[in-house]
């Protein structure tokens, strides 16, 4: 059921729309950005101004951003969705001629005031996209080959892109990010069951080729695989993440060493100690306590979206109220999978807890959409 | 018929001409019948959509449950691997020794300490800063406070410290002063073989450790095996004889100090399988503290400069041998071939003179002997240019040295543009080309070899494998025995000696002017290449002095009979007991000596 089929009867004007703003998610957010906070200050060795102050000011921004996009209507959302996925992909384009190459990969587009990864911009842009096709879509024609072979080529073109950056974290994220949004939207089982039984049996045949002639990736590919499977194989390489952040997990205990107490990051033993592999201070400065309890705080997050999303007639709100917890979701899941060693390395930031510009401001848009679906939701 | 089944579905018409007969209006029964419809697919989709969620919502609880369970089984292991880190163990590997051929030391590693800050950890700044400056009077306690106070967190005090320095920082006391383990390059010989060895440096430095890194030499060309943690404990065996290395560098400073000379060089080859068993050039340097290079003026005034391998020198006379050589093989003369002297010889309107008149003929053993220029351009003249090139690159004059150093590359020789008959001429006595000492000794060894040698710095293990022929050995044992004569009646008779024979030719070559434009007149490069011993040779040796001048007569005397020959004959003299040659020695009468083993 879409805006155009019945009437709006009560949508909140002006101020009065910071009222009915989903007040509990803004506090989780802000509640996991001050733990990403507490933690960045750690890991400069008790310096504000290194990491934290900026990321503090970041995250002013984007919340500032987030109520700005939430003053906005939902259907002037639906409107550009479009065009952000249109803009989005451009600067995909774009960064592959211009971009600035960094550890090996090219995904940055230098703004001047900061640099931009349209990558990130894109996990947005093509959940909006995506919700807005199946909002426009009658519901019969859903599962019909055609109208599924659609968004799969919405969700393939910017995976290409992104792949050949290389950024193979970001695609699977994209991929699983898109696909949710699809199987929400009611695109029959059968596909997703074709899909997943292809994609285990590429995985077999991956394995099974090596060392044959047919053998389908390089070398150093599958070191990095066999890497994932037992890291301490190649405890000084690419294990060295892994390995070490297993440690931190592991001396933090139940309740950790203490806040400014970490060896294992202050020490230096981890690279990105302050980006990607952040959780491990908190795992081991807060133990299991500190991580669960950031756990439970980004469960919470998902929790009021899905409720924000299930009170939500309106289709387009929905789907993208789900796709937006979705991403987010991926993020953090991925993230704690990867640290603890339950998933191969890959570049994905912890959300809001990681340093970092790109995600962080993607995150806060999305939230700033979400937050427009629940102001305006048909009542 | 009950009234839902009676209004569904609409059509046919006579359903609504009878509702229509009952009083009721059939649009609002089309309308509502819609609505109802409409209303049934939303629920339809709807738990669709709720089933749906409810799928996602259940992968959502198994990967929280999944990360829930990992965090809780991490937070229950035992953390035993951060202690051995903490202990400091040094993960990289050590970098491998070098030794000589015997195995005695010529690079190691000495452990030693690095000193660094963490300002924010400093009890007492103004203390530390202070007592720092007393320990390390190099540095200033303002410039140190300075930093102390800045808004660094981190700070290098000093790359490498003593163990004395280390315990006096200790005793400052403050935790924010700390030390990391280091690794320093230490070459126990000092400047002995420095040249070949090169020297090392530090490349990324972090707390824990630093990379040691070969800057040059031998340690820069086998970096990557000294630095593979494969071959730690197995050390790099070189070709060197550390004994024989330090009395040839003892003997070349000698030598160069006598001779006036400003710079020197020699080498010592085993014939055989061409490794370098001593290898030096002068002014050297210390590789524990090795100068920087220059960054004005001639490199090849820099200790840096190795004259033995980077030195490329027109070295003169020393090349007749290789014309003689050939011709030979060819069989265009034999050692008592009579060859025309008369001079000057005019080729292209340039006279080729001898440096005193030998009269009109001499045998091609006596052109070698005597050292005739016009006699050796009138054997080139027969070879002829393309042949003479053939021939020479054969003996690996042409091309760089295959040496293990860094520094080999850059000896390249110097040949002519337009290899003419001109060119071919003064060529075959050593003038137009430039090939270094190095490039020399190789060529001596394949020519009196008989079958190509290439020079190594590694000790070779076994037979070498032939290379290919150069001359038929009937050629080279009368070249052997040409050099010989050259030291019994010829222009090295200062190389004879008691106990050994030796057989060599002398160079005496004007140094070419910088700006270009002729030679200096009372500038040479004098150079003795030779072997021993002359019977039955096993090494080569060469000697090359640069600018010398040797003044014990009435004038004057430059000629390397003079100057290389004494040089060399002395080398000979020191080294040959160390290579385990027996002296030959005619036993005299043994009046006066009392064997004890016999008795009457």
């Amino acid at each position: 059921m879409s805006y155009l089929e019945y009437q709006v009867r009560y949508v909140p004007s002006g101020l009065r729309k910071l009222l009915y703003l989903n007040w509990p998610l803004i506090i989780l957010l802000t509640a996991v950005a001050c733990a990403g906070f507490l933690m960045l200050y750690s890991v400069a060795g008790g310096s504000a101004s290194q990491w934290m102050e900026p990321q503090a000011k970041r995250f002013a921004m984007g919340l500032g951003l987030m109520v700005l996009i939430a003053m906005f209507p939902i259907w002037f959302w639906r409107n550009m969705a479009g065009l952000a996925y249109i803009v989005s992909l451009v600067l995909l384009v774009a960064v592959e001629f211009l971009g600035e190459t960094r550890m090996g990969a090219q995904r940055w587009i230098d703004l001047g005031f900061m640099r931009l990864q349209p990558s990130e911009l894109m996990k947005i842009g093509m959940v909006m996209m995506l919700a807005a096709y199946y909002d426009w879509l009658p519901l019969k024609k859903v599962s019909h080959p055609f109208w599924v072979l659609v968004p799969v080529v919405f969700i393939m073109l910017p995976v290409m892109l992104v792949l050949a950056q290389p950024d193979l974290g970001t695609s699977i994220l994209l991929v699983v990010g898109g696909a949710a949004v699809m199987f929400l939207a009611g695109v029959h089982w059968a596909y997703f069951a074709t899909v997943i039984a292809a994609g285990v049996g590429a995985v077999v045949a991956v394995l099974e080729s090596r060392g044959t002639t047919w053998q389908i990736l390089k070398d150093y590919q599958y070191r990095r695989i066999d890497t994932f499977l037992d890291p301490s194989n190649d405890p000084l390489g690419a294990g060295y993440h892994i390995t070490q952040a297993k440690i931190a997990l592991g001396s933090g205990g139940w309740t950790g060493r203490g806040f400014m107490q970490g060896t294992q990051s202050r020490l230096n033993f981890l690279p990105e100690k302050h980006t990607d592999f952040i959780f491990t201070t908190l795992a081991e400065e807060f133990g299991f306590v500190g991580a669960f309890a950031l756990l439970v705080l980004y469960g919470l997050i998902i929790l009021f979206c899905v409720i924000s999303a299930l009170s939500n007639k309106d289709r387009f709100a929905s789907l993208l109220t789900l796709g937006v917890a979705m991403t987010f979701f991926l993020y953090f899941a991925v993230n704690m999978s990867m640290v603890m060693g339950l998933a191969p390395v890959v570049g994905v930031p912890l959300p809001l807890v990681s340093y970092g510009g790109s995600a962080m401001l993607v995150l806060m848009i999305g939230f700033g959409l979400v937050q427009s679906a629940h102001v305006h939701k048909p009542r | 018929m009950s009234y839902d089944a009676l209004r569904r579905p609409l059509r046919p018409l006579a359903r609504i001409i009878r509702a229509r007969e009952q009083g009721e209006n059939p649009d609002d029964i089309a309308r509502e019948n819609l609505r109802l419809r409409h209303e049934k697919m939303q629920k339809k989709a709807r738990d669709r959509a709720e089933s749906r969620l409810l799928v996602l919502g259940l992968a959502f609880v198994i990967a929280f449950g999944t990360i829930g369970a990992r965090m809780g089984i991490l937070a229950n292991t035992d953390p035993e691997e951060p202690r051995a880190v903490a202990s400091g163990n040094p993960i990289i590997g050590q970098r491998s020794d070098i030794v000589d051929r015997n195995g005695r030391i010529l690079a190691t590693n000495f452990d030693t300490h690095s000193l660094y800050a963490h300002p924010d950890d400093l009890i007492d700044p103004a203390n530390a800063a202070r007592e720092l400056a007393r320990i390390f009077p190099e540095l200033e306690a303002e410039k140190l406070y300075a930093d102390f106070t800045g808004s660094r967190k981190f700070l290098w005090v000093r790359r490498q410290i003593s163990p004395e320095q280390m315990q006096a920082v200790h005793d400052i006391g403050d935790p924010g002063l700390l030390f990391g383990p280091r690794e320093m390059r230490l070459y126990p010989n000092g400047p002995i073989a420095a040249h070949i060895l090169g020297g090392a440096s530090y490349g990324n430095e972090g707390v824990s450790s630093a990379e040691v890194i070969g800057v040059a030499g031998v340690e820069r060309h086998f970096d990557e095996v000294l630095r593979d943690p494969a071959n730690e404990g197995r050390p790099l065996a070189l070709s060197l004889d550390l004994t024989v290395q330090a009395a040839l560098e003892e003997v070349l400073a000698g030598g160069m100090t006598l001779m006036n000379a400003k710079g020197a060089a020699a080498i010592i080859m085993d014939i055989d399988t061409g490794e370098v068993m001593a290898m030096a050039s002068l002014p050297d340097f210390d590789p524990n503290n090795r100068p920087r290079v220059l960054t004005e003026g001639d490199q090849s005034d820099s200790p840096l400069f190795n004259r033995a391998l980077q030195g490329v020198y027109e070295l003169g006379s020393v090349f007749k041998i290789f014309t003689v050589a050939q011709a030979m093989d060819l069989g265009l003369v034999n050692p008592d071939t009579m060859i025309d002297t008369t001079g000057p010889l005019r080729v292209g309107g340039f006279p080729i003179r001898d440096f005193r008149n030998y009269g009109p003929e001499l045998s091609v053993t006596d052109v070698i002997v005597k050292s005739s220029n016009i006699g050796t351009g009138r054997i080139a003249m027969m070879i002829g240019a393309d042949r003479q090139r053939d021939f020479l690159d054969s003996l690996g004059l042409l091309e760089p040295t295959p040496i293990e150093m860094t520094e080999g590359r850059t000896g390249q020789p110097l040949l002519p543009g337009n290899w003419r008959e001109l060119s071919t001429i003064t060529i075959s006595y050593g003038h137009g080309i430039s090939v270094s000492p190095l490039h020399l000794a190789a060529a001596y060894s394949s020519l009196l070899n008989g079958t190509r040698v290439t020079p190594t710095l590694l000790r070779q293990q076994g037979p070498v494998e032939q290379g290919p022929r150069i001359v038929s050995a009937p050629v080279a044992d009368r070249a052997r025995d040409m050099l010989a004569q050259v030291v019994s009646r010829g222009t090295a008779s200062f190389a004879r000696i008691e106990g050994y024979t030796i057989g060599g030719k002398t160079g005496t070559a004007d140094k070419p002017r910088e700006a270009g434009g002729g030679y200096y007149d009372d500038k040479v490069i004098a150079t003795f290449a030779g072997m021993f011993p002359a019977e039955e040779p096993e090494y080569v040796i060469v000697v090359t002095l640069d600018e010398p001048v040797e003044t014990s007569g009435p004038e004057p005397r430059r000629t390397a009979g003079w100057t290389a020959v004494p040089v060399a004959a002395e080398m000979v003299r020191r080294t040959a007991p160390l290579l385990g040659l027996r002296p030959q020695v005619e036993l005299g009468s043994l009046d006066g000596v009392t064997l004890t083993g016999s008795r009457d």
